[in-house]
């Protein structure tokens, strides 16, 4: 019986965390869009309105919980996708660096926010 | 000096395949439009967490920019992400089920079925975002 490579084992992993990560996406989504968009008159919340939303911290939990899993999601498939493009082992490094910083400085901005929202909310 | 030409050949021509007309079986469509949608979602991400940034300027900043969301030409855009956002997932879920082992024998089918349900799930959207 053959044993899989270093690579495929790697290739393997990656492949279950998109998959994790995007069936908790079909919920996560499916909850932002409903509660932001399709259930709010006019479809965008007024400031007012977000504050009041923000207010409660189980919705900044889900939020944060939202913004990492979306935000990891993403950085995975667009390093799938160049690394298809045949990339050498040191381009690869240094598309997974990038990725990882663009990815960090994304969640740390939507915490930031999540929690200033939250601050202003219950001042 | 070799490799790396035939390396940067090989990248163009993948990236070039995604658009190339005469690959038209549903499996190397429902590829391109998973990477297609996932590009255009990873752009609008970045874009939103911008435009969220908003909120910090208060009352005044953040309702004013949500009077201007509300035109015709932004509200088109709305649905377009809605389309990418439904084609993306279902697509997804096609994908993950496949990866898991099943359904492998009719994935064509699975996936035509999951377009259907993106397009009837699209026209209820694009009515939500034009009526309410």
């Amino acid at each position: 019986m053959r044993t899989a490579s270093i690579e495929e084992k790697r290739r393997s992993g990656v492949w279950v965390w998109q998959a994790i990560t995007g069936v908790l996406l079909v919920i996560l989504l499916s909850l932002h869009m409903i509660v932001h968009h399709f259930v709010v008159e006019g479809g965008l919340r007024t400031y007012q309105q977000v504050l009041d939303y923000v207010g409660n911290p189980l919705v900044v939990a889900v939020e944060i919980l939202f913004l990492v899993t979306v935000t990891y999601h993403a950085m995975l498939g667009v390093r799938a996708i160049l690394f298809d493009l045949n990339l050498s082992e040191s381009q690869k490094a240094l598309v997974t660096r990038v990725l990882t910083v663009l990815g960090v400085v994304v969640v740390a901005w939507g915490v930031f926010l999540a929690l200033a929202l939250f601050r202003a909310a219950n001042a | 000096m070799a490799v790396p030409i035939q390396q940067k050949s090989t990248g163009a021509r993948a990236l070039q395949a995604w658009f190339n007309p005469l690959k038209r079986s549903a499996g190397f469509l429902a590829f391109v439009l998973m990477r297609v949608t996932g590009i255009g979602l990873v752009i609008y991400l970045l874009l939103h967490m911008v435009v969220i940034g908003n909120l910090l300027r208060g009352p005044e900043g953040w309702d004013a920019l949500v009077a201007t969301m509300k035109s015709p030409a932004v509200l088109v855009l709305d649905v377009i992400l809605i389309a990418g956002i439904l084609i993306h997932m279902l697509n997804g879920i096609r994908v993950t089920i496949i990866g898991l082992g099943f359904g492998t024998s009719s994935h064509k089918g699975i996936f035509w079925t999951l377009m259907a349900v993106a397009a009837l799930l699209l026209a209820y959207s694009g009515w939500l975002v034009f009526t309410k």
